[in-house]
């Protein structure tokens, strides 16, 4: 009798555990994620003030936009199942990431196109085709945060 | 009963200032919810033109316009507010000891709203303030969160103006609106009328304020 109740305590302890490490994982999921987005948002940020400048640095926009390029496919892998409301850390996911996912990759898909034809149009250096993509490009950022983020 | 004596109240410069700033208000509101950041910017850039030029003319306006004659002391304040209840007629032309310091919170305010768009930068990164390119991401973002809280406290503040020009109106008898929109009142026993200022300071003082907005709005360049 002791011993059974040796191994259930030892087995509720192993489960407890576990369960604090997937918790403990998934935080760290959702502030990795979140300090990536925010690596975009600085990239989107120094574009329009750099296209907004009297004397656009082509080199500072060149690098946004190959950065953008960069992290956009990598989107869809910031999300594992788990990672939303449900972990109790403070997010912006919606559950309909999860519900919706044909959905959710396909905004993706169409942000990563953008991102992409940012990033040739600015390496080829026309600044004012840079001027002319950008819009689409926060567009689809836009598409995305209207249906999949929650406003703070 | 004879037609009561009317006076001069309010000079047109805080009229006009007062009335366009209350109807960029609502629009501010609606184009922020709403994800308008162009015409957000247009009608703040307005905005900041105005508050620029009502700081002007609170030093160089008409006696009525001017902080050195409406901010006044604790004790004023206190003792005014004692008699408030009242039935009688506030005492003054122009803004009583009260209602200055209201004013004062007001344009506050709006100073505080406009400050802080000036920095904001929306999630997207989109739309930043013309004056985000001095601070970084993070910050700006905590901009745009102050900005949407301050203006919770400026509608508090909004809501308290209206309730109180009904009480004037409803329990002191004393209608407020009008003198705002024609710039005259009932002439108010042992109190002086307004001193005007003359025109061309207006126009001076319009002209500074301009220049100074629209540096602001290009980034300070
Ligand atoms: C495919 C969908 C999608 C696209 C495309 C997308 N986002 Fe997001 N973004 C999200 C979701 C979902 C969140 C909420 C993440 C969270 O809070 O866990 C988010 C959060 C953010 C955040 C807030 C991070 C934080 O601090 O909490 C920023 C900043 C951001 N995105 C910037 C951008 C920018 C800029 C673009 C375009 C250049 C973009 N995003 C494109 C889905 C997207
Ligand atoms: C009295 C003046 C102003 C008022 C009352 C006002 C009000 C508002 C409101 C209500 C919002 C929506 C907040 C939210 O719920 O997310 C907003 C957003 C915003 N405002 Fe203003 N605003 C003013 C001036 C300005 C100015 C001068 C600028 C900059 C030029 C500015 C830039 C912004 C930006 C960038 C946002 C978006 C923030 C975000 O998306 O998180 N505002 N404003
Ligand atoms: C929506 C935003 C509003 C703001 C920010 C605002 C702000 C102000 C400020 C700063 C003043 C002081 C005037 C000055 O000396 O320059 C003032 C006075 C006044 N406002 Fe408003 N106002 C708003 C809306 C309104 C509305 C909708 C009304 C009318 C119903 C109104 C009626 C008045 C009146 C009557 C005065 C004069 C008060 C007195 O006699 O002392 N205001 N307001």
């Amino acid at each position: 009798m002791k011993r059974i109740s040796l191994w259930i305590s030892a087995g509720l302890i192993i489960a407890a555990t576990a369960g604090a490490v997937a918790a403990a994982d998934m935080a760290s999921v959702i502030h990795a994620r979140q300090a990536h987005y925010k690596e975009i948002g600085k990239a989107t940020k120094g574009l329009s003030e750099a296209l907004n400048s009297p004397s656009p640095q082509l080199p500072a926009i060149q690098a946004y936009a190959r950065q953008i390029d960069q992290l956009a496919p990598q989107i869809p892998s910031w999300f594992p199942a788990g990672s939303g409301p449900e972990a109790g850390v403070k997010t912006g996911a919606k559950p309909d990431i999860w519900a919706k996912s044909a959905e959710f990759k396909a905004a993706a898909a169409a942000f990563t196109t953008e991102a992409h034809r940012l990033d040739q149009v600015a390496a080829a250096g026309d600044l004012n085709a840079v001027r002319a993509e950008f819009p689409a490009l926060g567009k689809a950022c836009k598409t995305c945060h209207e249906s999949f983020r929650q406003k703070d | 009963m004879a037609a009561e004596a009317r006076v001069r109240v309010w000079d047109g410069p805080v009229r006009i200032v007062h009335w366009l700033i209350a109807l960029a208000v609502p629009a501010l509101w609606w184009t922020g919810e709403h994800d308008q950041l162009d015409w957000h910017r247009r009608i703040g850039y307005g905005v900041l033109g105005l508050l620029l030029f009502r700081l002007i003319w609170g030093f160089v306006g008409g006696s009525t316009a001017r902080f050195a004659g409406f901010i006044r002391g604790p004790r004023t304040v206190a003792g005014y507010a004692s008699r408030l209840f009242r039935g009688e007629k506030a005492a003054v032309v122009g803004h009583n000891p009260m209602g200055g310091w209201s004013v004062a919170a007001l344009l506050a305010l709006v100073l505080a709203e406009v400050g802080l768009g000036l920095f904001a930068v929306d999630v997207d990164g989109l739309e930043p303030g013309p004056l985000s390119r001095f601070v970084d991401f993070d910050a700006g973002r905590a901009a745009a969160q102050w900005h949407a809280w301050v203006f919770y406290a400026f509608l508090a503040m909004i809501g308290l103006h209206l309730a109180a020009i009904v009480f004037y109106a409803a329990v002191k008898r004393d209608n407020l609106v009008g003198p705002m929109l024609t710039g005259r009142r009932t002439a108010v026993e042992g109190a002086a009328p307004m001193a005007a200022a003359p025109l061309w300071r207006a126009l001076v003082a319009a002209a500074v304020a301009t220049a100074l907005a629209v540096w602001i709005a290009r980034g300070l360049r």
